[in-house]
């Protein structure tokens, strides 16, 4: 039997599932829509993982990463919870030896990490609201009902992209239509869009950044061949895209559950069965003082794994 | 004369007791909630910062709970906040409410009108002159207080054991504070504070990390607004220290004291002695916490603030001259405290990183990583919507 | 003799005659940035951080237009034009107080900024102590100094009554720097004519009732010189409705004295100088010479107008003056803005005609 390692990253869009080897190798992996529900997504993530690999490998370890990283590694076992940039940047720097920058374009929030020498030294995050993220391109798309997969195949048939001004996603809807009312071609309004994207990226999270190569372009939104190209004419450099741009988080996050077991042993992981489980939460308003926190709290089945929300610790210390 | 002022930390302790101690009914604002933000934005300026959103949202609170006057303070520029009691008032009457704003304005720009003001209140509570001067001594002994034993539990906290110990003993401690009547109470509250606080159980073996917060005071100074950040940062095993205190800051303003340093230290970067707000202090407070070896600073911002744009446009080059990482957030009634707190943990591990390989560590490589310590206080955005 | 850049931007529109002025009177080549394009924008925005505000954005583009082009850019710090306000500590937006140290921060290999700073609240005599100095370290002697200082504030002066003869910044600078130079005086004049002529309102212009032109509809438009005279980022709004056939008037077109006629009415002042102004201007046009509407040009994420703006709404609403506000941005387009032009326009014709039957 073959040991592996799981990683784990919820986040608002999706959840990504993926069991790698004790050299890195991924030898599993799911990406699944959230929708809005954390805790079902992960539990089928699981299930779909859980039966692929089946009996040939053994979990040694697992980690979770994502804006619920701590429920979800609650929920597992986890033996490292981390933050995505900091599981984004280990799993680039795996894939492309001296990587420097790193651009991650998520479902409601992008990245850019700055790497010198296999160590993060600055990062940025998304301060303003959607333009700069993927599902801006999402809304576009539904909104010029083009399927998001074709995306890219549109964009690069472009001559002249028409440029479309737009920092927040509402602006750049209506500049887009006015476009389009204009009888520009869709292919030169597609490629506009992905310009535009490229444009509020790197005008808002790559702010002020030193964006050396090589660069690696990873998450969900990297499979867009129309944004690779963006990005390549506007840095006047090549853009590398992983083999699992996709599922980056969750390989970092299981590479730094393999650092920690290797180092400190001992594994948490429940197992797959938390697939079969009842998860739910509850709050209650703690009466301690006259804050009146509003204290939740998150059952596995009848038993109570972990309390939050309480600023003095009364609870969540406990 | 139901009186009632804004709220910034746990100072509304020293203020209440002042105002009840001159024969003033006062009525505490409720810590800014989701309530108070709502009502703020309703009634604000789009583009007005956040300060002005909460308080505005404060202020229909305690009319509503039946306050006649807000008491607040002034200011002469260039930074918006002087002006804000204007539009507070202005606001407030457009929406038919009938609370009166009362703003100091700094004594150094006119005494008249400060002790006219001052006045007034005593007459509206009836204290001699001795009992009010009196009454304001030990008020600002209790303010002393207060930040003596907040700086305390900042410098605990990285050590505590049992997480949410010391939360628990700073509140005892200001439980005590609370107490107090006059100012030799005060003083001996203050020494028992600060025991309590000592005497939580400590792993002194830790080497935390020690960053430095600057910025905007309203941010600084009123948890709710900045997500705890001084607390999480000490659940992280941070030492975070900020620049600004309410005693410091009133002793500096009003009588300029230390601030000398800080001018000077932003000099080379901005070459301007007042930009408004606490611009400047910031640039110059990043030089002096790299100076005195601290491995990073935090920017805390409210969103379109002038002054802090001004620095935030600067820092980066202080940062790069003194090799000093920046993180800055700017804050508005969006901000998430799942947001804040991933941005915050990656930058620890920034930091510890940049640390481990100045050392000399050879294994600096990202295997290295700490171990996460934030545990479970901060509910993910996204369980919130799901129960 | 050296070539000094001054950007087209931030103070630009007020005190421009002045500087060219007195550098060409010094002896020295005066260049301006060109007028605000797209790509003036998108440089600026590269430079500076996505919280600052346009007219931020919009001056760091310009200093990259003048940059290499010229031996030394121009970027006084103004940091009070003036002794006034409540404790006579009024100044400039905090912004400008900034500006030299903002370029420095983030413009790489800048061509060498020529500062001076600028403190008026000090005394009037401030003004020539800056100047005398700038002309000291430009190589001039204290007798040419005298002579530009004066020239520059002949031209200044001649410019501010163009202004508040009702002139457009752009014609009355040519007006007042081609008089200044003898040269060419004539053809200065005729161009004039030409462009009056070009400003003369086309009738139609497909609004259906649009204002007649022997009376004219009125309207106060007010906000920072840069935000309404840069055709720019406000898309055209001023030629659009000169275009329209409506009168316009701004704050710099009344005196000092009729702005501070207005000052009473404020619990208290505000602490920026160009927001005195554009209260100040706004209560005149409400009370003293009542126009038709109001609009005030704003930017984005511009600090004292989030203020200024709720003022002025709520003093527009208290009067019953129709009140609009146009927010300007990077992305401010020209549909957009077209759109809420005409319709306030139409607005205020449907007053007019309902007042009239």
């Amino acid at each position: 039997m073959i040991q592996g390692y799981l990683g784990i990253d919820v986040g608002s869009v999706s959840t990504k599932v993926v069991v790698i080897d004790q050299r890195g190798k991924v030898l599993a992996s799911r990406y699944l829509r959230t929708n809005g529900r954390p805790i079902d997504t992960l539990q089928q993530g699981m299930r779909l993982v859980g039966a692929e690999i089946g009996d040939r490998v053994e979990v040694k370890g697992s980690g979770a990463t994502g804006s619920a990283r701590h429920l979800a590694g609650l929920m597992i076992g986890a033996d490292v919870v981390k933050n995505e940039i900091t599981a984004h940047a280990v799993a680039a720097s795996r894939a492309v030896e001296g990587v420097q920058t790193i651009i991650e374009i998520g479902g409601q929030d992008s990245k850019i990490i700055i790497m010198r020498d296999g160590v993060v030294v600055d990062f940025g995050m998304n301060t303003v609201c959607a333009a700069g993220t993927g599902s801006f391109l999402d809304q576009q798309a539904s909104r010029l009902q083009i399927p998001i997969e074709d995306f890219g195949s549109y964009a690069i048939k472009a001559n002249h992209p028409v440029r479309i001004a737009g920092r927040c996603a509402v602006f750049a809807e209506s500049d887009m239509i006015h476009k389009q009312q204009l009888g520009y071609s869709l292919e030169d309004i597609v490629a506009g869009l992905c310009e535009a994207l490229v444009r509020n990226y790197l005008n808002n999270v790559g702010k002020g950044k030193e964006i050396l190569s090589p660069i690696i372009f990873q998450g969900g939104v990297a499979a867009n061949l129309g944004l690779v190209r963006a990005f390549e004419a506007y840095l006047k450099t090549p853009v590398i895209v992983p083999q699992n741009y996709e599922v980056m988080g969750a390989i970092g996050v299981a590479i730094l559950a393999r650092d920690v077991v290797t180092k400190k042993g001992g594994a948490n992981f429940k197992g797959f069965v938390v697939q079969d489980m009842a998860y739910k939460t509850t709050s209650f308003e703690c009466k301690g003082c006259p804050n009146a926190c509003e204290v939740v709290q998150f059952y596995q089945e009848s038993e109570i794994l972990a309390r939050w929300g309480d600023r003095c610790g009364t609870w969540s210390g406990a | 004369m139901k009186v009632s002022f804004p709220r910034m930390g746990y100072s509304h302790l020293a203020f209440r007791w002042l105002m009840e101690e001159v024969g003033l009914e006062c009525i505490v604002p409720p810590e800014p909630n989701n309530e108070t933000l709502d009502l703020g934005v309703r009634y604000s300026p789009e583009f007005a910062c956040i300060p002005f959103k909460v308080l505005m949202g404060s202020y229909l609170q305690v009319a509503e709970m039946g306050a006649d006057v807000i008491v607040t303070s002034g200011g002469c520029g260039p930074c918006r906040a002087g002006y804000y009691w204007v539009m507070h008032q202005k606001l407030l009457e457009e929406i038919g409410v009938k609370t009166k704003v009362i703003a100091f304005e700094d004594p150094m720009c006119g005494i008249w009108d400060f002790i006219r003001k001052l006045n007034l209140f005593r007459n509206a509570g009836g204290a001699s002159i001795r009992h009010f001067v009196q009454a304001f001594k030990t008020a600002w002994e209790k303010v002393k207080a207060i930040d003596d034993m907040e700086i305390l539990s900042y410098e605990v906290r990285p050590y505590e054991i049992t997480k949410g110990d010391t939360s628990r003993a700073l509140q005892l401690s200001l439980g005590l504070l609370d107490k107090a009547k006059d100012r030799k109470e005060v003083e001996e509250a203050r020494q028992e504070g600060l025991k309590i606080l000592k005497e939580v159980p400590q792993d002194i073996n830790r080497d935390p990390l020690k960053v430095g917060i600057i910025g905007e005071i309203y941010v600084l100074l009123e948890p709710s607004i900045n997500q705890y950040m001084q607390q999480m940062l000490g659940d992280m095993g941070v030492r975070a220290e900020r620049s600004i205190y309410l005693s410091s800051y009133t002793r500096n303003n009003t009588f300029s004291q230390g601030e000398q340093d800080v001018r000077q230290a932003a000099r080379p970067y901005l070459n301007e002695t007042c930009i408004g707000g606490h611009g400047v202090n910031s640039i110059g407070e990043t030089v002096l916490y790299a100076r005195h070896g601290y491995d990073g600073v935090i920017q805390l911002a409210p969103f379109s603030c002038i002054p802090e744009i001004v620095a935030r446009s600067i820092l980066p080059r202080v940062s790069r001259d003194l090799d000093i990482p920046v993180l800055t957030f700017f804050l508005d009634e969006q901000t998430s405290r799942a947001g804040v707190e991933t941005r915050l943990e990656a930058f620890i591990d920034l930091l510890e990183m940049r640390r481990e390989k100045k050392r000399g560590i050879k294994s600096a490589s990202l295997i290295t990583l700490p171990t996460p310590r934030a545990k479970f206080d901060a509910a993910p955005k996204l369980v919130a919507a799901d129960k | 003799m050296a070539t000094i850049g001054i950007p087209r931007a931030l103070a630009y529109y007020i005190y421009f005659p002045f500087w060219k002025t007195y550098f060409e009177e010094l002896g020295h080549e005066v260049i301006e940035s060109s007028p605000t394009t797209r790509d003036i924008l998108d440089k600026g925005i590269k430079d500076t951080v996505s919280d600052a505000c346009i007219p931020i954005k919009v001056f760091h583009g310009h200093v990259e237009d003048l940059k290499n082009k010229v031996d030394y850019i121009f970027v006084p710090r103004l940091v009070s034009m003036r002794k006034f306000g409540d404790f006579g500590t009024e100044t400039m937006c905090p912004k400008f107080l900034g500006l030299p140290d903002m370029l420095a921060a983030s413009i790489n290999d800048l061509s060498p900024v020529m500062e001076a700073r600028l403190d008026l609240k000090k005394g009037k005599s401030e003004l020539f102590k800056v100047y005398s100095e700038l002309g000291k370290r430009l190589g001039a002697d204290f007798l040419l100094i005298c002579r530009a200082f004066r020239r520059a504030s002949k031209i200044q002066k001649d410019y501010e009554q163009l202004l508040q003869r009702g002139i457009m910044p752009d014609m009355a600078m040519q007006e007042v720097l081609a008089g200044s130079y003898k040269k060419a005086a004539l053809a200065g004049r005729e161009r004039e004519g030409a462009n009056q002529q070009a400003r003369i309102p086309k009738s139609g212009l497909g609004q259906a009732g649009s204002p007649s032109g022997d009376n004219p509809c009125s309207l106060a438009v007010v906000g920072y010189p840069y935000a309404i005279y840069d055709p720019y980022i406000n898309v055209g709004l001023i030629s659009a409705l000169d275009q329209a056939g409506v009168r316009v008037y701004t704050q710099d077109m009344l005196s000092h004295r009729q702005l501070k006629s207005q000052a009473f009415k404020l619990d208290k002042d505000m602490f920026w100088y160009f927001s005195n102004r554009v209260v100040q201007g706004a209560l005149y046009y409400m009370d003293v010479k009542p126009v038709e509407g109001m609009i005030h040009i704003t930017a984005f994420a511009c600090g004292p107008d989030s203020i200024v703006d709720k003022f002025l709404e709520i003093e527009a609403k208290r009067r019953g003056l129709p009140y609009m506000a146009i927010m300007i941005d990077e992305h401010t387009g020209e549909a957009g803005m077209q759109t809420r032009m005409e319709a306030f326009l139409d607005m205020l014709e449907y007053r007019r005609k309902k007042r009239e039957s």
